[in-house]
């Protein structure tokens, strides 16, 4: 289609290389113009994510999908209410408080596993428990390989936060308070412990999905039982309200961008514009009015009716015929009119996950839209120093995790250090330095 | 001499005739065939124009045609990469291993079963040795990881429940036990659906070389020995080159599958995985249409290798 040149009024396609091909081939139409005449899009994506969106001739091409202003995500600790309160609900707010609780459930309970990390072998739980060891150290850092020191990217190999939250996962490894099959089980195994109750704690990047089913697969058999979450731990001195279990972007994923091949691209505009808005969101998420909602407040959040908490099969059954016609899906005006209603139900009518989504895990998760679009092009000088050190990183976390004693684990980091710069770390971090300043730029408007 | 000469031509002439009228006589089976020869046209020699990709610096955007060419600027690059020693050592292992094992385990289930003189068990344990085969890698792995775990997996309860260990293993997590591990779950899978031609074969014996042989007071295992093996022997060398032409084929779903643990990559690492990483995960797809290129000389070599072996007893491939 792009070697042709005869290309669709609309495209939705991924963020990143190729809008920006299209665009240097003039194919593609500038909102700027449209922007004051339809406020939608002004007013949810927001002046910040606009600037970021821009490109590099200073005009904006792209339309983006669950952009969001607020925290999303769903990352953080789940712990098995039965088992916790037979031990006496014992505090579980530092490290050390999280390592004492994981012994008392092995001497109790040697059929349950303390922890599980879900697949560590993605990072998961292993990048859950990294965020609780500094101050406003975020999952990020290590889903990027870099951390940030003053305002350049360094190795993740020496950082010494990074280097205490391997010896801790380590030490849980060692003493068998984390399952031993942490890098090798699947998640329908990670999903069998969570249906059946037989582990004490879990985390991961999105434990909220089957802590939601778990929970009322265990109330099933026993209503004392189920899932709790709890507020992520963090190592003693470091500020609670400043550990990050996850991170969201303020951009989403997808774009739309419009062609020149359209024939009328300022009406294209004001549709998406319209289906980004309240009106539009509201019809496309929830289904035309009268059914599940009627009227709406005066933020145009929908008044849910009773047939939105009665008939939930229905529900779900219109929604996901909608679900591939979020182009540009409104993230917040979506939760937000969720939570209000959620908000008004007592506490045991609440749906699950709202609850703890409410409660813990989006305050918990923090922006990382600075840290976009860093991976370098694949077949690059830089994407293939980036694929050898991923191999290098994959292999030394895992024998981190297996290492024997706290000193192997800072020797395995370190001979990882040394191979990882023998195969050009530095000028991948420097690539990547260069990118999250760019960013960073972009972000302040430049 | 010049009235023989005349004859042989003429004889030659003949069997020119007879071979060109067999055909026109048989066009109707000849006819069938068609299909089957389009079908290896299409599907294995036309995208061969595909292996072009490795002598170029192949650009998405830019298609076959405009990319530029680079020369053996990516078999350079694979036989220097680091990863080429491991990559190649352990193709070799694994697929040597797989050969030697694995390959005539079925030959012995064959002739095993062959003995079994009770229909009904030996029909049963036929039909459950070769259900495996049709279960597809992801099913057969997951299986194997369970059992293999070390929470509740069957293998590591078994063990402790007859006291053989105290602690549970990770079989998974230490990659001594990996090789092991990659050769019987093959087998399982493999070795009922293997053992279908074999068996077979068997079948077709004359049953009368057996009486005979009793006659002659040949014990059980005198005729597996003296008649069973050397009569199915010209099947089991068909078998043996097609099993050497795929010696590079170490496997791959197997290890991808079974070998996520990155603790096990020194050992699991194959060219086919290798390949699979740096072209479709990776995007290099010259590089990885280059690697895979150098697998398929080697493979061929390798088959005709082995089909000059066998010609010596007879019973080669062409």
């Amino acid at each position: 289609m792009i070697a042709s040149g005869k290309l669709p009024d609309v495209i939705w396609l991924d963020r990143g290389a190729d809008v920006e091909r299209l665009r240097a081939a003039d194919m593609l139409v500038p909102f700027d113009e449209y922007l004051d005449k339809y406020p939608n899009f002004k007013k949810w994506v927001g002046e910040e994510a606009i600037n970021m969106l821009r490109s590099s001739d200073g005009k904006i091409y792209q339309f983006p999908n669950w952009y969001t202003s607020q925290p999303i995500g769903n990352s953080g600790y789940l712990v098995n209410k039965k088992i916790y309160e037979s031990l006496g609900s014992p505090v579980i707010e530092t490290t050390d408080d999280f390592y004492n609780y994981l012994k008392q459930v092995k001497e109790k309970y040697p059929n349950v596993t303390p922890f599980n990390p879900d697949l560590a072998i993605d990072g998961q739980g292993l990048d859950v428990l990294f965020g609780g060891f500094a101050n406003d150290y975020t999952p990020a850092y290590v889903a990027n390989r870099a951390v940030p020191q003053g305002d350049k990217l360094t190795s993740l190999f020496v950082d010494p936060v990074f280097r205490e939250s391997m010896q801790y996962a380590s030490k849980l490894f060692r003493e068998k308070l984390m399952t031993q099959d942490a890098l090798t089980q699947t998640k329908d195994q990670v999903k069998e412990q969570a249906y059946n109750g037989t582990a004490a704690v879990f985390a991961g990047a999105s434990p909220t999905e089957y802590g939601a089913v778990g929970d009322s697969e265990l109330k099933k058999k026993d209503p004392n039982d189920g899932y709790i979450m709890i507020w992520p731990v963090h190592k003693p001195g470091v500020d609670k309200n400043k550990v990050w279990t996850g991170t969201y972007t303020q951009l989403g994923w997808n774009v739309s961008v419009i062609t020149k091949s359209a024939k009328d691209p300022e009406k294209i505009f004001a549709f998406l514009d319209y289906l980004t808005g309240p009106e539009g969101t509201r019809t496309l998420f929830w289904g035309p009015e009268g059914k599940y909602w009627n009227g709406h407040d005066e933020d145009g959040a929908p008044i849910f009716t009773e047939a939105y908490d009665t008939d939930v099969e229905g529900r779900t059954k219109m929604m996901d015929a909608t679900v591939n016609f979020q182009w540009n899906g409104n993230s917040v005006f979506i939760d937000k009119s969720k939570m209000k209603h959620e908000l008004t139900l007592p506490v045991d009518k609440q749906s699950w996950e709202a609850r703890w989504q409410n409660e813990i895990t989006w305050k918990t998760q923090d922006n990382a839209t600075q840290f976009i679009n860093m991976a370098p092009a694949p077949d690059s000088e830089e994407g293939i120093i980036a694929a050898s050190f991923e191999e290098i990183y994959k292999e030394a976390r895992a024998k981190a995790l297996y290492a024997k004693s706290d000193e192997e684990v800072l020797s395995i980091l370190d001979k990882a250090e040394k191979d990882a710069q023998a195969v050009g770390y530095e000028k991948l971090l420097a690539y990547k330095t260069a990118k999250w300043q760019e960013n960073l730029k972009s972000m302040q408007g430049n | 001499m010049a009235e023989i000469a005349a004859v042989t031509e003429r004889q030659q002439a003949l069997k020119k005739k007879t071979k060109l009228g067999r055909l026109i006589k048989q066009w109707d089976l000849q006819l069938m065939v068609i299909p089957a020869l389009l079908l290896i046209l299409v599907f294995s020699y036309f995208p061969m124009y595909g292996v072009l990709m490795a002598f170029q610096d192949y650009n998405i955007f830019k298609g076959f045609l405009d990319s530029p060419w680079a020369g053996f600027k990516h078999f350079e690059m694979f036989f220097n990469a680091p990863e080429f020693y491991k990559v190649m050592r352990n193709t070799i292992v694994i697929s040597f291993l797989k050969l030697v094992i694995g390959f005539p385990a079925p030959i012995v289930l064959a002739l095993m079963l062959n003995e079994v003189k009770n229909m009904y068990f030996k029909r049963i344990v036929q039909t459950v040795s070769y259900l495996p085969h049709f279960l597809s890698w992801v099913i057969v792995s997951g299986f194997a990881i369970s059992i293999l775990s070390t929470e509740n997996g069957s293998l590591n309860m078994l063990l402790q429940s007859v006291k053989l260990i105290d602690e549970p293993i990770g079989f998974l997590a230490i990659p001594e036990y990996f090789w092991t591990i990659i050769v019987t779950t093959g087998v399982w899978k493999e070795i009922g659906f293997g053992s279908i031609v074999y068996l077979a074969a068997i079948a077709g014996i004359d049953p009368s070389m057996y009486e005979a042989a009793s006659i002659d007071g040949a014990s059980r295992f005198k005729q597996i020995f003296l008649i069973t093996i050397p009569t199915i022997m010209p099947v089991v060398i068909i078998f043996m080159i097609l099993a050497i032409g795929n010696l590079l084929s170490a496997g791959f779903e197997d290890l991808l599958l079974l070998g996520v643990n990155p603790v096990l990559r020194p050992v699991s690492d194959v060219l086919d995985t290798y390949v699979y990483r740096t072209g479709i995960s990776g995007q290099r797809f010259s590089y990885a249409t280059a690697v895979g290129l150098f697998k398929a000389i080697i493979s061929v070599g390798l088959l005709t290798f082995a089909n000059l072996l066998a010609r010596r007893t007879g019973n080669s491939l062409w």
